[in-house]
């Protein structure tokens, strides 16, 4: 494979950036190894687990599975860029109260698709919400808090997202 | 490596008359492979930039005309009163995740013809056509003659899928996708694809190289039951990380009498 290198402007998280890389290279790597924007995770590398998840024209895509070439002047939102005036968005905020975390690698992903799901439908359904978040893994296992907090923000009532076990009726 | 992205058919075809050249559609399976070290092409030609393979039109029939182009996103927002597109929309739902869909092509996964792929089961069973483009002009293929085996399909090098067509479906007809999959977004197990009313016609994924096509079975528990069965003793599907090729075989007929009986109800899966 020739290493030749072809030139890219990218518009990330309102800003115009340049990159000057290989054609093969996705906009993942760009994002990590040329931007410094190390937010976006990567962790298999072909599109099946979630964790690069950014927004592409506005709609989640994974930023591995886009060559940072043919991008052209669709603007990338990744996870350094939503924060609100606040630090963090409502979707974060979420997340926090409700410990929806353990070792954190897929949460950006998760915060990426939640951020998506809400901005289209501020008080989505369970449903709608376990089918955003149905492409996303996380290997913690740590899903009921993160459906949990997004049940919240949707403002849904607390209700049992799992089958309750034996230790849940000993209150 | 090298790229293009031409504005205009006429040069996306020169463009792939160059040694190695392959489409970039969506790049949902080809950068996923690139990525993989499975594919090294050497010239990367993109489709995004044609408008003559973007937008869908409705006929005066009620089937639909997809551009290439179009997304499983856009195709799962669809809510076509037609059996044929209908089917369409309901399978587009059903196609790996939100962030895939927003980004993948039906064009895409028609040209790939992966085996578990869902699109190439529901043409199929919706007797649906390709529309192919080429630098000698353009021409329709059924989508029951246009996937020949694993990967392969009717295109010639040099070929772009420019449109798939959907015809309306038989009036009144109902239709149904039913996949089963180890989780959601997964590639299927084995799928079945149905349309029809009294009597369906099916067609299968996942238990072959190509779709296996089922015409005219009447769409009742008993008829349907025993389509599955003798098709299970007749196919070989796959062994693999998902199932054996005997769970396939056993799945297969009740997956044939839910979307039979589901497109005849007119039932939503």
């Amino acid at each position: 494979m020739r290493t030749e290198r072809v030139h890219s402007l990218l518009q990330v998280n309102g800003e115009a950036r340049d990159l000057l890389a290989p054609v093969p290279t996705t906009l993942l790597e760009a994002l990590r190894d040329s931007f410094e924007l190390t937010g976006s995770k990567r962790g298999c590398n072909h599109g099946v687990c979630g964790a690069c998840t950014v927004l592409i024209d506005g709609r989640p895509a994974r930023a591995c599975l886009m060559l940072a070439v043919d991008v052209g002047d669709r603007p990338v939102v990744t996870i350094e860029g939503i924060a609100d005036a606040n630090g963090l968005s409502a979707v974060q905020r979420a997340l926090v109260a409700s410990g929806a975390i353990q070792c954190g690698f897929c949460t950006p992903g998760f915060v990426m698709s939640l951020t998506d799901l809400f901005s289209r439908d501020p008080r989505p359904s369970r449903e709608a919400i376990r089918t955003a978040l149905s492409g996303n893994l996380c290997r913690c296992s740590g899903y009921v808090k993160i459906v949990e907090a997004a049940e919240r923000l949707a403002g849904l009532p607390a209700g049992p997202s799992e089958p309750s076990g034996p230790e849940a009726t000993h209150g | 490596m090298n790229y293009v992205a031409p504005e205009t058919l006429e040069a996306a075809y020169r463009a792939l008359q160059a040694d190695e050249a392959v489409c970039l559609a969506g790049g949902q399976s080809l950068v996923a492979m690139m990525n993989l070290g499975l594919a090294a092409p050497k010239q990367l030609v993109s489709l995004r930039r044609l408008a003559a393979l973007r937008g869908l039109s409705e006929q005066l029939d009620g089937g639909l005309r997809i551009g290439a182009m179009t997304t499983h996103a856009e195709l799962a927002g669809l809510d076509p009163k037609a059996a044929g597109p209908a089917l369409i929309a309901r399978t587009a739902r059903l196609v790996a995740y939100p962030a895939i869909r927003s980004r993948g092509t039906i064009g895409g996964s028609v040209a790939l013809a992966d085996p578990s792929a869902d699109y190439p089961v529901a043409l199929q069973a919706a007797d649906a056509s390709i529309e192919i483009g080429g630098p000698d002009g353009s021409r329709r293929v059924d989508a029951r003659d246009f996937f020949r085996g694993l990967f392969e399909t009717a295109l010639n090098p040099g070929e772009i899928v420019i449109a798939v067509h959907l015809p309306p479906g038989p009036a009144g007809a109902g239709a149904a996708y039913e996949k089963l999959s180890l989780v959601a977004g997964d590639f299927a197990i084995v799928s079945v694809a149905a349309i029809g009313r009294e009597t369906v016609d099916l067609a299968v994924g996942g238990c072959g190289p190509t779709p296996i096509l089922l015409a005219g079975v009447a769409a009742e528990t008993d008829a349907l039951l025993a389509a599955g069965r003798a098709l299970a003793a007749s196919c070989n599907p796959p062994g693999d990380h998902r199932a054996s090729a005997a769970y396939r075989r056993r799945v297969l007929p009740e997956l044939i009498r839910r979307a039979g009986l589901a497109a005849r109800h007119g039932v939503a899966p």
